[in-house]
């Protein structure tokens, strides 16, 4: 191998930029809320203003840029309101499955329910509610003990008979 | 939970000892046949060998042909007071709370598309009979392919929206595939087996009517010392030749077979892995399958699990049955004769494997010869070849052997004996006792009107039934010849080689099969030389062996064929009643693949690669996240091999990961979490559902 040469090839995902614009910023953000479902562009315009206030606020994660840590806080804003309306634990898989439900087209309107004064919601969050997987029931565990299988124990009488053990 | 000893009954007493006394006395005849033909100059050791080795695959021979017999018989007459199906039982208790039942379905890097039909098909058979309610669905996902993984969960979750299944229809992948399936139902059992009396397990092709698993569980409530009932499975669903004939066969000599085996085996019957219904607790209580000890292919984990399931339970005194007359229970087998032979490997080691524990302490009579049979249907393959062998060089001594015509006092030629009879009488009854069966199956038609035009008619049946023996005698001895090989090189733990296997229904091509049936065909090209060059008289016997085998590279070429599988049918050949008269529940399984609309938009899309969609997707990301068992932070170690494949990622792409390199990637939250935002801030250029 010439270890004198270096790929020329582009790297798979573009380099990050260093002190990204804030047009660059809000492009992505924007895009990113209408891949979650959010069509009216004063609603995305609110929820980014939202967003960048908190990454703004967070503290600098390892490994994720400027760009990245906004879209990270775009998130989380979701997951706080599904957590406060659906009463879930924050980080739990319940609220992820309340997230995957609201990105599941189970409830289309939703976002107009975040803007919604509280219990203005209950049709979304009741569909929420419904469409949240399951993937498992509760446990009701049992005990299942390795059984002991004795391996030749039919021979172990001729095997006696050739190897007599010495008596006590 | 052990069950008491129960006192034995007479009417399982006695056909066992029909059955065995037939066996022993038909191979005793043969023997004394064999030796009146050997013995007259004294026994050489060739031909000792030759006796011994006679013996044991004429025994095996006798007890297949027996079982036949038996099954011949149960189904001609009609009668059979002890199938478990007509025994009575108990009446069922009015105030005991209604039974549940898990229905598993353990999947490992399976066609996803394929399982969630087949299971949607099932659901849809079992609330046609009312008795959904009754049932709750468990996929349990061992799979390992990240893309597959992905694609399982949206599966499940559009089976879920699509039949309201919340609550019912349940999916999880475990984060180790410690013990492969045996481990992957003792998951189950250990975490939710608490919530359920029975389990029906199936395989990823298996098919059940619903009202043959409502009548698994009727029967399980009337006899509660039943800890596991088989169902047959027939097989169904290909299209090339090489599975057809082989589904024909299966079809209408496969129930006779059942019915033989159910005749001795009574409630001391066997486990085949799926399609059966299982009493949780006692299957909690003693089926816990220990690591043997020692190194593969003997020891550590135990591979073929079902045999030693069963013989587990029949140990505690449970009794375990095999339900012949149960229909509805159908699964999908291996397209071509390759596919088939792979599938042979994996099985060849966990039946060998059985030998060891044929010898166990405490296990009943039966179960070890459940062992034994396990055994010999891959180690009958080598001892023909040694047969075989051994027949040819005691024939080439025989031509080097001067016959003497004039010794001691006698004045007179003394002319050499000729054992021409006997030794013809050996050979038919061999071919009898192999090949009698078919024609016994054939006769069971004539009985019954509406099978015998399920199978094309007589004629078409009767053709079908010649030309499958013409097709089992040519590919037997390439099946004799991989299963040597499988054999051998288990005992002296090597991996055996393939040539890349391809998936799915295809042709095999020039290239596959000359890779893999090239030494077959130069080992009969080879033998068929010498045999001709140094052994004559011998050649002519070994045509249909040699055949075979230098035929191996075409015939496996045309049998994989989907064309000429469908001809076949178009001729009426091969017809199953399965397939001229299909059940509702193929109907749905077909319905479901033809009109494949999910519910969840995403899956209407093809990407690429779903473990990408993982990544970019904002749902399926979310959804996976949602998936995934809860487990620690990773610790410094773990976390720098992480990062380290999130720069790779971000260098060179998915596709410079390694299927475990993804998988780690997206089991882990955190890293999911940094990978969906990491996308949407840099979007690749070719990324086309990003914006």
């Amino acid at each position: 191998m010439d270890r004198g040469k270096v790929s020329a090839a582009e790297p798979y995902l573009p380099p990050s930029q260093p002190a990204p614009s804030s047009e660059f910023v809000l492009a992505r953000l924007g895009a990113y809320w209408q891949a979650l479902g959010v069509s009216d562009p004063d609603q995305i315009a609110a929820l980014s203003e939202q967003a960048l206030r908190r990454a703004a606020e967070s503290p600098e994660a390892p490994g994720l840029d400027a760009v990245a840590r906004t879209l990270v806080a775009a998130g989380e804003l979701l997951d706080d309101w599904l957590a406060r309306a659906l009463d879930l634990p924050r980080s739990s898989r319940e609220l992820a499955a309340a997230r995957a439900a609201l990105l599941s087209g189970a409830a289309p309107n939703w976002p107009a329910a975040l803007f919604a004064a509280p219990g203005e919601a209950d049709t979304v969050l009741d569909a929420l509610r419904a469409a949240r997987a399951e993937p498992t029931p509760e446990p009701s565990p049992g005990a299942m003990p390795a059984q002991r299988i004795e391996l030749f124990g039919s021979l172990a009488s001729l095997r006696r008979l050739w190897r007599p053990q010495p008596r006590a | 939970m052990t069950q008491t000893v129960q006192p034995p009954i007479m009417g399982h007493a006695l056909r066992r000892v029909v059955f065995f006394l037939l066996v022993l006395l038909t191979t005793l005849g043969a023997m004394g046949l064999m030796v009146s033909v050997f013995q007259t100059d004294g026994l050489s050791p060739m031909e000792l060998i030759l006796l011994v080795l006679y013996a044991i695959l004429f025994s095996w021979i006798c007890i297949s042909f027996w079982t036949a017999f038996m099954g011949f018989f149960v189904i001609l007459t009609g009668r059979d007071r002890w199938a478990i199906s007509r025994q009575s039982g108990l009446a069922p208790d009015p105030v005991a709370p209604a039974s549940r039942t898990a229905i598993l379905m353990p999947i490992y890097n399976e066609d996803s598309e394929r399982v969630f039909a087949g299971l949607r098909a099932i659901h849809r058979s079992l609330a046609d009979t009312g008795q959904l309610a009754g049932f709750d669905f468990f996929v349990l996902s061992d799979t390992r392919d990240p893309d597959v993984w992905v694609e399982e969960e949206l599966r499940w979750q559009d089976m879920v929206r699509a039949l309201d299944g919340k609550g019912r229809i349940f999916y999880r992948n475990r984060p180790e595939n410690t013990s492969r399936k045996s481990g992957n139902l003792e998951d189950f059992c250990t975490r939710w087996g608490g919530r359920y009396r029975y389990m029906i397990v199936l395989d990823a092709d298996s098919i059940m009517k619903g009202e043959t698993l409502v009548e698994m569980v009727r029967i399980m409530e009337r006899h509660p010392r039943v800890a596991l009932l088989q169902t047959p499975p027939v097989p169904i669903n290909r299209e090339s030749l090489f599975a057809r004939i082989l589904q024909f066969a299966g079809s209408l000599y496969g129930r006779m077979f059942t019915a033989g085996l159910n005749y001795w085996q009574l409630g001391e019957s066997n486990y085949w892995g799926h399609n059966a219904i299982i009493r949780i607790q006692p299957f909690l209580d003693h089926c816990g399958l220990p690591k043997l000890p020692g190194r593969e292919p003997f020891g550590g984990d135990i591979l073929s699990h079902d045999f030693v399931e069963a013989a587990l339970l029949r140990r505690a005194g449970w009794e375990v049955w095999l339900a012949y007359d149960l229909e509805g229970s159908y699964e999908e087998i291996p397209p071509t004769l390759i596919d088939y032979a792979k599938r042979d490997r994996r099985w060849c080691q966990g039946n060998l494997q059985h030998l060891r524990l044929a010898l166990s302490r405490g296990l009943n009579a039966l179960s070890r010869l459940h062992f034994l049979m396990g055994v010999m249907s891959y180690a009958a393959s080598p001892l023909w070849l040694l047969f075989l062998l051994a027949t040819g060089i005691d024939a080439y001594f025989q031509t080097r052997h001067e016959p003497v015509y004039f010794f001691g006092e006698n004045w007179a030629p003394v002319w050499p004996v000729s054992f021409a009879v006997e030794m013809t009488t050996v050979l038919l009854v061999t071919l009898t006792m192999l090949f009698l069966p078919k024609g016994l199956a054939l006769l069971l038609l004539l009985k019954d009107g509406r099978l015998r035009r399920a199978y094309g008619g007589m004629i078409k049946a009767t053709l079908s039934v010649a030309l499958e023996t013409l097709f089992s005698v040519l590919t037997a001895p390439v099946l004799m010849l991989f299963q040597t090989k499988f054999v051998l090189a288990i005992l002296m733990r090597r991996a055996v080689g393939w040539p890349p296997q391809q998936r799915g229904d295809h042709m095999t091509g020039f290239r596959e099969a000359a890779l893999t049936h090239g030494v077959q065909t130069l080992i009969g090209i080879v033998a068929g030389v010498l045999s001709y060059q140094y052994v004559p008289a011998f050649f002519w016997w070994f045509i249909p062996v040699l055949l075979g085998l230098v035929l191996a590279i075409p015939v496996s070429m045309l049998s994989s064929s989907i064309a000429l599988g469908r001809q076949a049918r178009e001729l009426g050949l091969f017809l199953t009643p399965e397939e001229t008269e299909p059940p509702v529940v193929l109907d749905y399984l077909a319905e479901n693949l033809e009109e494949d609309e999910p519910v969840l938009p995403v899956l209407r899309e093809r990407p690429t690669s779903r473990f990408v969609q993982a990544l970019t997707d904002p749902y399926v990301n979310a959804l996976h996240l949602s998936l995934l068992p809860p487990r620690e932070p990773p610790g410094k170690r773990r976390r720098h091999y992480l990062e380290g494949l999130i720069h790779q990622l971000e260098e060179e792409g998915p596709d410079s990961l390694s299927a475990v390199q993804k998988r780690d990637l997206i089991s882990d939250p955190e890293m999911l979490a940094r990978l969906h935002a990491l996308f949407w801030s840099r979007p690749p250029a070719n990324a086309g559902m990003l914006p």
